[in-house]
């Protein structure tokens, strides 16, 4: 009876009509009565279902073969039930006593397949209901069965936690007796390390015969399972630590077993023991074993795996011990460009945790070079030309970065989850604590806009993996984008770097999509802001003003076009609305064509069905009609005649985007600013706006022209930082570097624009720098005597970046000369003890007010998406109600206290305080059904006792019946009273048996009298009587 | 503790699904091709764990911020290992030692080598009840109750006779796929033992 897959493989071609055929036949042959037939269709519906063919309209027929008589096909139908109920299967009501009567089955084959399926079938209320039946199997004489019952109870406690509290002193008791069967104690071990994470308390008493076991268990498997326990004990428990720290440096020395040894490792990591105490040349030997044992498993050469877990046991020690984690940072580096990128994204986890100022640069490189190589594959890949054409100058390439680098260039493309991952990553490590470790902004400006290429394309928005949402890369492209406005707003010396960048960015974005393809990048939205912002700082603002007009039409989503338009408008303030040129009929035409142009490109947004864009294009339009008609009306300047331009273009437009500069806020401060008291809402501004904007005028343009002399004479021109740095520093920083130098790593991830950009802004920045020793291709003849002679010397492999560099510190001069120069923070009160590049850069805090809800200075503001923030920590705990898929909660056990268990006697089960409610119940239960018998019985003696009193007076017989049900009854009676009080059904049923029960003793008369009997004599006659008056009803009845 | 046990083959057809937790077969056969993807495109000498799928990574991530324990729950550990023509997949929270996991991978095959006799896919895929029967011997509720071969042989046997593959359907009609799983177990040289 082999399914369907010898069958799909002669259908080649057709397997799709071969399956839904074969579904059909099952579909039928399912409902036929013969058993073997059925059974067979279920197998075949169980291997399409894994497969992905739904089964779950079968699943009444899968309780049919469950409960056939024959073993083989009872268990297909246990194994259909396994992979085919789901929480939603209502038949699982109806297997109830199924499922109970095959755990009391003799033949051990059937009692465990109840046992083994019931982990995946367990609800609360079907737990509750086996719970009496799997218990004895606890003690059952296969070891095969125990074990499995003790890890099914373990899964039933997870959904019903008091079927663990009744079961407990049972699995205990396995676990302490020594004769019992290894595998059981094994299983008993597995289930105690899952229980015992979460709720360590419970197994400390167990402690012994735990470390007896690990002694001389002889399994490895459990042995490992131990340590785990142990090392969630031994937070609880202190003297565990000098108990366990023989045996297991003894492990680590001696065993054969590399998952052995290494989860020793791990055990003394994650028990605490590397911790301090008093103990601490014992502690410091174990530690540094542990370490090295650790670094020897990372180092280059080693095993895969053994990297792996090791960098795994590193991300936990650098939570309580960074420093040892910090000694091992060139072992951990190198995984980073491991070709295998689970061990990557491991190695990444702990390097974000190591990030310093020293190792920025170093590491950051690593990651860009990767990204780099991965996306010029890419690019290979889809036949474009690569982007690497390799156009070093000869003197700066060593051979081995050029290896290097052609091996990572064949290296295949990454996956986009892993790059948008690492992107994120790198922008985190950057912008840390307020760019607390950034040295040089203009090489992080320069890495920005690589990444703006790097950034993978985005998928459609409209994916259906909407878990994926948050990561789709339009964000991670917004993100980028981001953090170059981000810098252009906060660090103002670089301002003029961000903002060609930017330029930049726009530029590449017009040059590189073709016409007709749509603008996804989401890079676009800041950058757009960046360029219209800071638009007289631009290069060129008319050609920049341009290529966004071109992009426009061709912007995806809407939040992107807003900015954009914008954008646009400031920029063409800036190009069109400089008040001292003169209105010459050439300045007259050009502008004129300008506005048309501009009005042309907005005039399709006026309809736009995304109300932020509809709104400003319609008031763009109208200003921009406005402005025209004026220019027009306006004639120009002739060589006799001087005419100002219109004021609507040179005064009222650029006056909307003057202002005050603007600063990033810290989240929640706007909450903070507190309404003024005399503040009218509804009153008019001003009453003349006219000569308000006039006056504004006035007063913003000097403020403007301050600002530019102040950063021209006070400000060193900007980003001195990273190259005025000397290189000694960088090679003491950076030993390991495995290219030379600076420039050279950064070639190797830089596209060659930028990095020639950078070359010559440096060229130009040190022309007259005597100091520094041009580049003698570029400089000609002004290459000194002394660079041939050292080049001559040392051959080409002398790097003349790396000679130090004599530095001519003005700010000393400075600080010595006169005051503070007005641009130094006053939050730095010691700038002499900072390291000299740090000092120029001054990173903006965030804005805000008060000390309320708003944090300031360690955030930035894009950053809705690091888990710091206030509104996605809520979201995320809002999400942690969303369970993990395939997660089982095992949380409902943290209520359950197994305390009262550990203290109970096992043979004292049934005490009137027990407070287990199983065992409660059961009693209940089984006192129901006595007492519901008895009441029958005593029914029918009254009846008899009716007719009696009838007809005739005692009949020595059937005194005796009454008499021993009498005592039954007083013994039942006293047991009860030795119990607690019963729920209100039993409470009632109580009552009854006692009021028939008097009814009985008065019937026999005070001849019988029993011990109870004696003590209501005196209420006898009344009972006699309402007796007598029942009998009259009866026989009134009668 | 142990979420899921999968086996599949070069081509991402599953051989044998076996989840610890209730989960709809649509959303199975997801994780299958995600798990796929990712294990397709390891390069040869890499590990054998597998960074986390997406399906698993989105809801993983959003419980980064919770208590130590909540994390104790959360599957975060993928663990493969390829035979001939076959992956076989543990999916795990970090309860689970990965080491011991890759063993427990071993054993599993081993104990089919023994039982099929130089088992091969076709053998899984006319046995595939035993191949249940088999995984239930190791695993229970995802918990794992026997790493000796011995007794897990021993246990599968006692259920009743293991079937061979029909004579006619042998190894020639195979082809490609009856790439014989005996072969990747010659790498006994592992540097752990973990059993």
């Amino acid at each position: 009876m082999p399914p369907s897959p010898p069958g799909l493989r002669n259908h080649k071609g057709n397997e799709r009509e071969y399956i839904q055929n074969c579904l059909k036949e099952c579909r039928a042959e399912i409902r036929t009565q013969d058993m073997d037939v059925k059974a067979t269709a279920l197998l075949k519906l169980v291997y399409l279902e894994m497969v992905g063919h739904d089964m779950s309209w079968a699943s009444f027929h899968v309780l049919e073969v469950m409960s056939s008589q024959k073993y083989h096909q009872k268990r297909v139908g246990y194994l259909a039930a396994v992979q085919s109920f789901r929480p939603d299967t209502d038949v699982l009501m109806m297997a109830t006593n199924l499922l109970k009567k095959d755990a009391a089955a003799s033949a051990p084959t059937i009692i465990a397949l109840p046992i083994a399926a019931l982990p995946h079938l367990v609800t609360p209320s079907l737990a509750m209901s086996l719970l009496g039946d799997l218990l004895p199997r606890l003690s059952h004489s296969h070891a095969a069965i125990r074990k499995k019952t003790v890890v099914t109870l373990y899964r039933l406690a997870l959904v019903y936690p008091e079927a663990l509290r009744a079961s407990w002193p049972k699995i205990k008791e396995r676990l302490m007796d020594p004769d019992e069967d290894s595998s059981v104690t094994a299983a008993i071990v597995n289930v105690v390390c899952e229980l015992g994470w979460r709720r360590p308390h419970d197994f400390l008493p167990l402690a012994p015969r735990l470390f007896e076991l690990l002694v001389d268990g002889g399994n490895n498997w459990m042995a490992i399972k131990l340590i785990k326990l142990f090392a969630t004990l031994t937070p609880l428990e202190p003297r565990l630590v000098r108990k366990l720290l023989p045996p297991l440096t003894n492990l680590i020395r001696t065993t054969p077993a590399m998952s052995l040894l290494y989860e020793c490792i791990n055990g003394i990591i994650q028990g605490g023991i590397l911790g301090d105490g008093e103990d601490f040349s014992a502690r410091e030997e174990v530690a540094s074993l542990c370490v090295t044992k650790l670094r020897g498993m990372v180092s280059v050469n080693s095993d895969p795996n053994l990297k792996y877990v090791a960098l795994l046991a590193f991300n936990r020690i650098v939570v309580t011990h960074p420093f040892l984690v910090a000694q091992q940072e060139d072992v951990i580096l190198e995984c980073i460009d491991s070709e295998d990128i689970s061990i990557r994204i491991k190695a990444l986890d702990l390097v974000q945790g190591m990030v310093s100022s020293d190792n920025l640069v170093s590491i950051v490189s690593r990651l860009m070079r990767q990204l780099k190589a991965s996306s010029a594959a890419l690019q290979q890949q889809d036949g474009l030309p690569g982007q690497e054409a390799e156009t070093d100058s000869s003197d700066e390439t060593g051979a081995d970065l050029r290896r290097r680098r052609k091996t990572l260039e064949h290296a295949p493309p990454l996956p986009d989850d892993y790059t948008v991952d690492v992107v994120g990553r790198i922008l985190k490590m950057c912008s840390q604590d307020n760019y607390a470790n950034m040295v040089d902004f203009e090489w992080y400006i320069d890495i920005l806009t690589q990444l703006v290429r790097i950034a993978p394309a985005p998928r459609a928005r409209d994916s259906d993996l909407e878990a994926s949402t948050s990561k789709l890369p339009g964000e991670i492209s917004e993100k980028i984008g981001n953090e170059i406005r981000n810098v252009a707003v906060k660090v103002q010396a670089i301002r003029t770097a961000a903002v060609r960048a930017a330029e930049l960015v726009i530029s590449r974005m017009e040059s590189e999509i073709s016409s007709t393809r749509p603008v996804v990048s989401g890079a676009l939205k800041p950058v757009a802001w960046i360029v219209g912002e800071y638009a007289f700082q631009l290069l060129s603002p008319d050609d920049t003003l341009q290529q966004l007009l071109a992009l426009i039409p061709r912007v995806e989503y809407p939040e992107v076009l807003a900015t954009c338009l914008q954008a646009v408008l400031k920029l063409f303030a800036h190009v069109a609305g400089d008040d001292r040129a003169l209105w010459t009929p050439e300045r007259k035409a050009s502008v004129s064509l300008l506005m048309a142009r501009v009005i042309h490109v907005l005039e399709p947004f006026a309809s736009h069905p995304y109300l932020e864009v509809q709104e400003r294009a319609v008031e763009f339009i109208e200003l921009l009609k406005l402005t025209a008609e004026a220019a027009a009306g306006q004639t120009a300047s002739t060589a006799e005649v001087q005419q100002d331009p219109p004021l609507l273009l040179t005064q009222a437009i650029p006056s909307l985007f003057n202002g005050w500069e603007l600063n990033s806020v810290a989240v929640g401060t706007q909450q903070n600013v507190p309404m003024p008291d005399d503040l009218d809402l509804d009153e008019p501004i001003h009453s003349d706006l006219a000569s308000l904007l006039a006056q504004a005028d006035a007063l913003m343009l000097p403020t403007q022209g301050d600002d530019e002399f102040e950063a021209y004479y006070n400000q060193k021109p900007a980003a001195t930082s990273m190259s005025s740095e000397p290189a000694i520093n960088r090679l003491l920083d950076a030993p390991e570097e495995i290219s030379g130098s600076y420039q050279q790593s950064e070639e190797s991830y830089l596209d060659p624009d930028i990095v020639a950009r950078r070359k010559a802004d440096r060229l130009e920045r040190y022309r007259d720098d005597p100091f520094y020793i041009p580049d003698s291709t570029a400089s000609g003849g002004r290459s000194t005597p002394i660079h041939t002679i050292l080049q001559k010397e040392n051959g080409p492999d002398l790097d003349i970046d790396a000679i130090p560099i004599m530095q001519l510190d003005l700010e000393k001069i400075n600080l010595s000369g006169r005051g503070t120069p007005s641009n130094t923070n006053p939050r730095h009160p010691s700038p002499l003890a900072k390291p000299p590049p740090r000092q120029r850069i001054i990173v903006a805090a965030d804005e805000t007010l008060g000390n309320g809800s708003g944090r300031s200075t360690p955030r930035y503001d894009s950053e809705s998406t690091f888990p710091t923030d206030p509104r996605t920590s809520s979201k995320s705990t809002k999400r942690l109600k969303q369970q993990s898929l395939l997660q089982v909660k095992s949380s409902h056990l943290g209520d359950l206290t197994l305390g009262e268990a550990h203290h109970k006697q096992p043979g004292q089960g049934s005490r009137p305080a027990d407070p287990l409610a199983h065992e409660r119940q059961q009693r209940e239960e089984a006192e129901m059904a006595l007492a519901l018998k008895e009441v029958q019985r005593l029914r029918l003696e009254m009846q008899r006792a009716n007719e009696r009193i009838q007809v005739a007076q005692g009949v020595p017989e059937e005194g005796v019946v009454v008499k021993s049900a009498r005592r039954k009854k007083v013994v039942k009676k006293k047991t009860e009273g030795g119990g607690e009080e019963g729920g209100g059904g039993e409470g009632e049923v109580v009552k009854k048996k006692k009021k028939v029960k008097k009814a009985g003793e008065g019937e026999g008369g005070p001849s019988n009298a029993a011990p109870v009997a004696v003590k209501t004599k005196k209420k006898k006659v009344k009972r006699v009587v309402r007796l007598e008056e029942e009998g009259s009803e009866a026989a009134a009845g009668q | 503790m142990i979420n899921a046990f999968l086996v599949f083959n070069g081509q991402g057809q599953p051989r044998l699904t076996k989840f610890y937790t209730q989960l709809d077969t649509s959303i199975q056969q997801r994780l299958i091709s995600e798990i796929f993807t990712l294990v397709s495109n390891r390069a040869p000498g890499s590990c054998n764990f597998l960074p986390l799928p997406p399906l698993l990574a989105a809801s993983s991530t959003s419980t980064s911020s919770s208590s130590p324990h909540e994390q104790s729950d959360v599957p975060s550990l993928v663990t493969y290992r390829n035979y001939a023509t076959l992956y076989f997949i543990v999916i795990s929270t970090s309860t689970e030692s990965p080491l011991a996991l890759i063993d427990l991978i071993q054993v599993y095959v081993e104990a089919l080598d023994r039982l099929f006799e130089n088992v091969c896919e076709l053998d899984l895929i006319f046995n595939f009840e035993t191949l249940h029967a088999t995984l239930g011997e190791m695993v229970v509720g995802g918990v794992v109750i026997e790493t000796n071969m011995e007794r897990i042989v021993a246990g599968v046997r006692a259920q009743g006779t293991v079937a061979k593959r029909p004579v006619n359907e042998s190894r020639t009609g195979g082809g490609g796929l009856a790439g014989s799983l005996g072969a990747g177990l010659g790498m006994g040289g592992m540097v752990w033992h973990g059993r």
